[in-house]
């Protein structure tokens, strides 16, 4: 039995140090092909976070930044302004409502006007009749006559002149009703609706816009993540350079264990310094090896873990933000150009307003006018009553019928400064009218929509900004799909470079059996073993051509029967220390 | 550009120094090992070395002491990138003429940091 593992034990000797050798050739390839690929990916995830950078830069933008109080801001300066000429709209249907109470007084006024008008015709009649039937007596009342022939005329005329102009602002007033009718609940619901619209698109601009400045920011420190990651297996990897030297190590050392050997066999004969040495050789290797698997698992996880994570970044989400914000913003460049063909609108009613409400002052003008004309008219027919009485009392009773005449002017002439009165009333509201009208117009002037104006400037250049942003966004986040899919394609290739650990492990596991069988063998055989070690003598006869500090370490803790767990950490890698 | 010769014995040590200067802006040469580094050192001239300690044919202690002797090499700042820590060996590469030391893995904003300093 013992001669048969003895056997065994050398060839195994032999076939642990051919698995070695392998596995220095297979993580050599492997290592170097990681390096490669590595540094490949480190360039790409470079040029990723530069991309990620600029449209992080982009939609940082203080132009783009300030859209959203833009808009706001426009959204209220545009309901200031549709909401002004609402207000001042209800004024103006006031003001009409007020009118057509006016334009019945003044119809009431120029009915009275034509009765009096006919009556001073009547009392001209009767005038001539009496001139005539006085004959060369009456001769002084032919002027009173004729005044009064002319005075109607003149009345008649100014009545006409009052009622076309009353008519005619009627029909004005009318269609200033039935436009108002139609026009003050469309302008009430398009304020509501400009309202509505861009409270739901702001909303929705918002969240969009959020995901415009929060997708790069996040998709940035995805990639920050993964090229630290990078860095670090870069560093790991470098560790290489430390396994190589250790595997080397023990494929030496297990030469010696070999050579040591006096007999290729039994045990029998050999010294019991011979047997110490040979198990405490293979007690070392195996730990080395333990160590060395340990260190290719560090490097295979944080490989995986690198993978994994370029796996899984997605520049979908950077990609899919910029058709979206586009979209919105072309949804509030819509309400933008609502907002513009409204104040057109307005400004074109506000013309239509305008227009018709220059009639009242027209009206308020004529008034006047005819205001003045009756003062001087009452005050003539207060002269010729005044003369026809003087006349009619040289005369006596013969002009007794003048006397009735004068009379029915004396009437004529308190019933016109009733009119005159009436009239002057409807004077007075018709420029407190006129006074509102100006307020109303000024509503109507250039500047609410100056500031509307600015509003909207700003807002478009924003606006502008934006969809450059978005658009630029879009065309990064396109160029960073295709370096994650190359990133991607490459990790596959690191895949089948890292499968090569896995091959060593198996075969790193192998020998592991292999030497433990052996040291078993020697411990059944010998118990005690452990024991008979010249720790100083062995640690000086394995560890002479030890570079690291973790070999040592390893050994230290062989020759002691314990396992060393002090894996080397490299995830920053040193510094340099100058001398 | 600033040039930098590597000496490893290791491909991968040597393509990680190349891709952490070349990234920084330097341009690099390689070396396979001592011999090849103080040939190529001879034959061109470089800014600073850096050089592993155990290598095939001639190490790095005695690469460091022929380049010193070669002309222009008196004060190139020469760096040792190796898996050793102890302090008997650094103090040896101190005495053979190097100007500072770098326990394998190397950090590589620290490594481009020291090159920057020295090659200024």
């Amino acid at each position: 039995m013992s001669s048969e593992v003895s056997t065994m034990s050398s060839v195994g000797l032999e076939k642990a140090r051919g698995d070695l050798q392998w596995v220095l050739a297979a993580t050599e390839d492997a290592v170097n092909a990681l390096v490669a690929a590595f540094g490949e990916l480190a360039k790409d995830a470079n040029s990723i976070l530069h991309l990620a950078s600029t449209v992080i830069d982009c939609v940082e933008d203080e132009s783009v930044r300030s859209v959203l109080p833009n808009v706001q801001a426009l959204g209220g300066t545009a309901q200031q302004f549709v909401g002004e000429r609402l207000q001042a709209t209800s004024g103006v249907l006031d003001t009409v409502t007020t009118e057509t109470h006016l334009l019945r007084q003044l119809s009431r006024v120029t009915e009275s006007q034509a009765k009096i008008a006919l009556e001073i015709k009547i009392l001209n009649v009767h005038t001539k009749i009496e001139v005539a039937h006085l004959g060369t007596v009456g001769a002084g009342f032919e002027y009173l006559a004729r005044e009064l022939a002319e005075f109607s005329q003149s009345l008649a005329h100014s009545t006409d002149e009052l009622t076309g102009h009353t008519h005619h602002h009627k029909i004005a007033n009318e269609k200033t009703q039935s436009m108002l009718a139609v026009e003050v609940p469309h302008l009430r619901a398009e304020l509501e609706r400009v309202e509505l619209c861009l409270n739901d698109d702001l909303e929705v601009m918002s969240s969009g816009l959020n995901r415009l400045f929060s997708t790069p920011v996040l998709f940035k420190q995805s990639a920050e993540e993964i090229a630290e990651q990078i860095a670090g297996v870069v560093v790991a990897v470098q560790g290489h350079d430390i396994t190589r030297q250790q595997l080397e190590h023990v494929h030496e050392a297990l030469a010696v264990i070999s050579r040591k050997r006096p007999i290729d066999g039994d045990t029998e004969g050999w010294s019991d310094s011979d047997i110490a040495f040979s198990h405490a050789g293979l007690a070392i290797q195996i730990s080395q090896l333990a160590s060395i698997r340990t260190t290719i698992t560090e490097w295979a996880t944080q490989i995986r873990m690198c993978m994994g994570s370029i796996l899984r970044i997605s520049a979908s989400e950077l990609v899919g933000v910029g058709p979206l914000v586009l979209e919105q913003e072309q949804s509030m460049s819509f309400q933008l150009s609502h907002i513009d063909s409204l104040e057109r609108e307005c400004q074109s009613y506000g013309e239509k307003l305008r227009s018709t409400l220059e009639g009242i002052s027209n009206l308020s003008e004529l008034v006047k006018e005819h205001i003045q004309k009756s003062e001087s008219a009452r005050n003539r027919l207060r002269l010729l009553t005044f003369n026809s009485v003087v006349e009619a009392s040289h005369l006596g009773a013969k002009a007794d019928a003048i006397c009735v005449i004068a009379d029915g002017i004396a009437e004529v002439s308190v019933q016109w400064g009733k009119i005159s009165e009436q009239s002057r009333g409807a004077l007075q509201e018709i420029l407190g009218l006129s006074e509102k009208i100006n307020a109303v117009m000024a509503t109507f002037s250039q500047t609410g929509s100056k500031k509307l104006c600015e509003a909207q400037n700003q807002t478009k250049t924003g606006l502008d900004r934006l969809r450059s942003a978005a658009s630029f966004a879009l065309m990064q986040g396109k160029k960073i799909e295709t370096l994650t899919s190359v990133m991607r394609t490459k990790s596959n290739k690191i895949e089948r470079a890292s499968e090569l650990f896995d091959t060593c492990f198996v075969r790193i596991d192998a020998v592991v059996n292999e030497l433990e069988c052996m040291k078993l063998d020697l411990e059944s055989k010998h118990p005690g073993v452990r024991q008979r070690y010249d720790e100083s003598e062995i640690e000086r006869m394995f560890s002479a051509s030890y570079t690291t500090q973790a070999e040592r370490e390893v050994l230290r803790s062989a020759l002691n029967g314990t396992v060393f767990t002090g894996v080397p950490q490299y995830a920053t890698g040193n510094g340099v220390e100058l001398f | 550009m600033k040039r930098i010769l590597t000496v490893d014995d290791s491909a991968s040590v040597r393509q990680m120094v190349c891709f952490t200067l070349q990234k920084a802006g330097y341009e690099v040469a390689e070396a396979v090992d001592g011999k090849d580094g103080i040939a190529k050192a001879g034959n061109g001239k470089f800014d600073l070395i850096i050089t592993d300690l155990n290598m095939p044919n001639i190490d790095g202690l005695q690469l460091i002491t022929a380049v010193r002797k070669l002309p222009g090499y008196s004060f190139v700042p020469i760096l040792m990138l190796s898996t050793e820590s102890q302090a008997e060996k650094k103090d040896a590469g101190r005495r053979a003429g190097a100007t500072g030391w770098i326990v394998k893995p190397f950090n590589a904003d620290q490594l481009v940091a020291v090159v920057q300093k020295l090659v200024k």
